[in-house]
């Protein structure tokens, strides 16, 4: 059986006399699977530390950590080899261009000479970075930075890609197209995928998995699929004819219905349920529908609740509470 | 098929093992250094006194040539390659090798601390050590080109123009040039490189190179005036290291601490600009 692509256990993590991961266990993701996994809190939460540590960039104070398989104290090593990290901060070297720069890291990973630099072309064509592959990295603008960044990342054919912030500093057709060429890692190219990101709607479009901290713990894991699905459906509906047996019928498909007077109502499916059983209801009870709109429990509010910044969902039961 | 149609691809392959993987870093940035115009003028200029010497080599292991010269016989004895002429020769050389690593040393490290290059070497299977070793290798093999590399051809020169009876009696003055400069490159190496490491301004990290000689030759100077002791030069690792080399080419030495202690000082300098390097060189910054 395929280890799991994050397995902690007990760890705990010290920067200075501060405890920055307390006591977490975890086991995140199977390897081998291309499945990509996202991780979220808020500022301080510990999720650079946690990534750092994977990396062997911090010492464990206690527990331990594995990434594929391999120890991330005792086989730093053996992780590195199949890691591709793509770090948050501006990170390259100077006086160096694209081509040089990932054919160094290409050939630092072990790749032979000449397989390094045919990678190396391949990957930079392959973020959009082909025409200007010859050009020093000082000189290209963030977004740029950015794809080049993901470029060494991948260009020794990682099995994990660690990407932390990936699309800091993007703008929105690039911040696209960098998530576009994330989902195609782990689809085309079966790579798994940690992602570290602030901006909840990345990691929605990105993640099979997401993983919440807070305060140094994981506070929160969950299938994003599932919970997208089992979540309830929010449907604010105006319609013209009467609806005094509305009520009533809506009881009846297990969902729950406030009216606001003039057509207007407040709907909560039950969860699982879609709006095509509204739309049968309705018709039904023949009334001429002039506004059915409807939203689901988003990963915002999935957020907020795991971190204690909410209890409920806003519209929940009518209350919303900050 | 061209790289732009073919798309990108997960390497599979097989990879390199750990000390090709050594390689990587010194051949990358020799390929750098010596796009430098600086660096390669003065690597050529550095070669000027090794020309001369072998020159002077040649000619005082030809005594026809001598002949109608009135030359004092000490020099002649010099320029026909005795411990002295290599000694001077060293110390020649080893000023090119300390401007030559003040020049380049600071390009090793800086930049990687100023432009936050050191996470992507580090997220790689390169360990800090290694990461050092490579930097130290980088400047080492740059430094050897100016320095020992010339001097045993010099040496070889020499043999090979008196004879193997010369060289029976003399091999420790060619052991001695190699060994005595590889301690210089060693101590250079690892100043430029720890200059390079705290400081992330390229001038200034060559700046520091020579302020650490020439700090610690004016202090050894400003000891040796108040206590009146030649123990002052202790604390100037140029002296300590060319008292070192007296003694390497069995030249008289002059007054002051034996090699005994000069190379106890010059282990601990090494060792404190090793540990400076081992604290510097951190993927990450942790504020505590």
């Amino acid at each position: 059986m395929p280890p799991p692509v994050v397995e902690l256990e007990s760890l705990r993590v010290r920067l200075g006399n501060r405890e920055i991961l307390h006591d977490i266990s975890h086991r995140l993701g199977v390897s081998g699977t291309g499945k990509a996994i996202g991780l979220l809190g808020p500022n301080g939460a510990g999720k650079s530390t946690l990534i750092l540590t994977l990396l062997g960039f911090h010492r464990p104070a206690a527990g331990k950590a594995r990434v594929l398989g391999y120890d991330c104290r005792r086989q730093a090593f053996e992780v590195r080899a199949r890691v591709g990290y793509m770090p948050e901060t501006e990170s390259y070297i100077a006086d160096m261009t694209a081509v040089a720069t990932l054919r160094l890291m290409a050939e630092l990973s072990g790749l032979p000479p000449r397989t390094a630099l045919e990678k190396t072309h391949e990957a930079l064509f392959h973020v959009g970075l082909g025409e200007a592959r010859y050009r020093e990295l000082r000189t290209y603008s963030l977004g740029m930075k950015q794809m080049a960044k993901l470029a060494q990342a991948i260009v020794h054919g990682p099995e994990l890609l660690i990407l932390d912030e990936p699309t800091n500093g993007l703008d929105p057709s690039a911040r696209q197209r960098m998530l576009r060429m994330i989902r195609e890692m782990k689809e085309n190219q079966n790579m798994n995928v940690l992602l570290c990101s602030h901006l909840l709607g990345d990691v929605e479009q990105v993640c099979d998995e997401v993983v919440i901290m807070n305060e140094g713990k994981i506070v929160y894991e969950c299938n994003l699929e599932a919970e997208r699905r089992s979540n309830r459906c929010f449907v604010e509906l105006e319609v013209t004819g009467d609806d005094t047996g509305l009520g009533a019928a809506l009881a009846g498909i297990g969902a729950e219905g406030v009216a606001e007077g003039g057509g207007r109502w407040r709907i909560v499916l039950e969860p699982g349920s879609e709006t095509d059983v509204l739309w049968d209801l309705l018709a039904r009870e023949n009334l001429l529908v002039r506004k059915l709109t409807h939203r689901r429990d988003t990963l915002e509010e999935i957020f907020l609740k795991a971190v204690g910044r909410i209890a409920h969902t806003p519209g929940e039961h009518g209350q919303a509470r900050e | 098929m061209a790289v732009y149609k073919r798309g990108y691809s997960r390497y599979r392959g097989p990879v390199r093992g750990r000390w090709a993987r050594m390689t990587v870093l010194p051949r990358f940035a020799w390929r750098r250094l010596f796009q430098q115009r600086l660096v390669v003028l003065l690597v050529a200029i550095s070669m000027i006194w090794p020309l001369v010497c072998a020159f002077m080599l040649y000619i005082g292991n030809n005594v026809e040539l001598l002949t109608g010269m009135r030359i004092e016989p000490e020099f002649i004895g010099f320029i026909r390659g005795n411990g002295q002429f290599f000694l001077v020769f060293m110390s020649v050389q080893a000023v090119f090798a300390l401007f030559l690593a003040a020049l380049t040393g600071p390009g090793c490290i800086a930049p990687d601390l100023a432009n936050n290059a050191l996470p992507l070497y580090f997220s790689r299977p390169i360990t800090r050590t290694e990461y050092a070793l490579s930097r130290l290798a980088t400047l080492s093999g740059l430094l050897s080109v100016v320095s020992w590399v010339p001097g045993l051809i010099l040496f070889a020169m020499r043999s090979s123009m008196a004879g193997s009876p010369w060289l029976r009696e003399n091999w420790r003055i060619g052991a001695g040039l190699f060994a005595g400069f590889l301690l210089w490159i060693l101590l250079v190496s690892l100043v430029a490189l720890a200059g390079s490491a705290y400081v992330r301004m390229k001038v200034v990290a060559g700046g520091l190179v020579f302020a650490f000689f020439f700090v610690l030759s004016g202090a050894s100077g400003i000891i040796k005036l108040v206590f009146r002791s030649d123990w002052g030069n202790i604390v100037n690792p140029a002296w300590a290291t060319r008292r070192i080399w007296y003694a390497m080419l069995e030249i008289e030495p002059p007054a002051g601490p034996g090699v005994l202690a000069c190379l106890c000082i010059l282990a601990a300098t090494m060792i404190l600009l090793a540990l400076v390097l081992k604290r510097r060189l951190r993927p990450v910054e942790v504020i505590r």
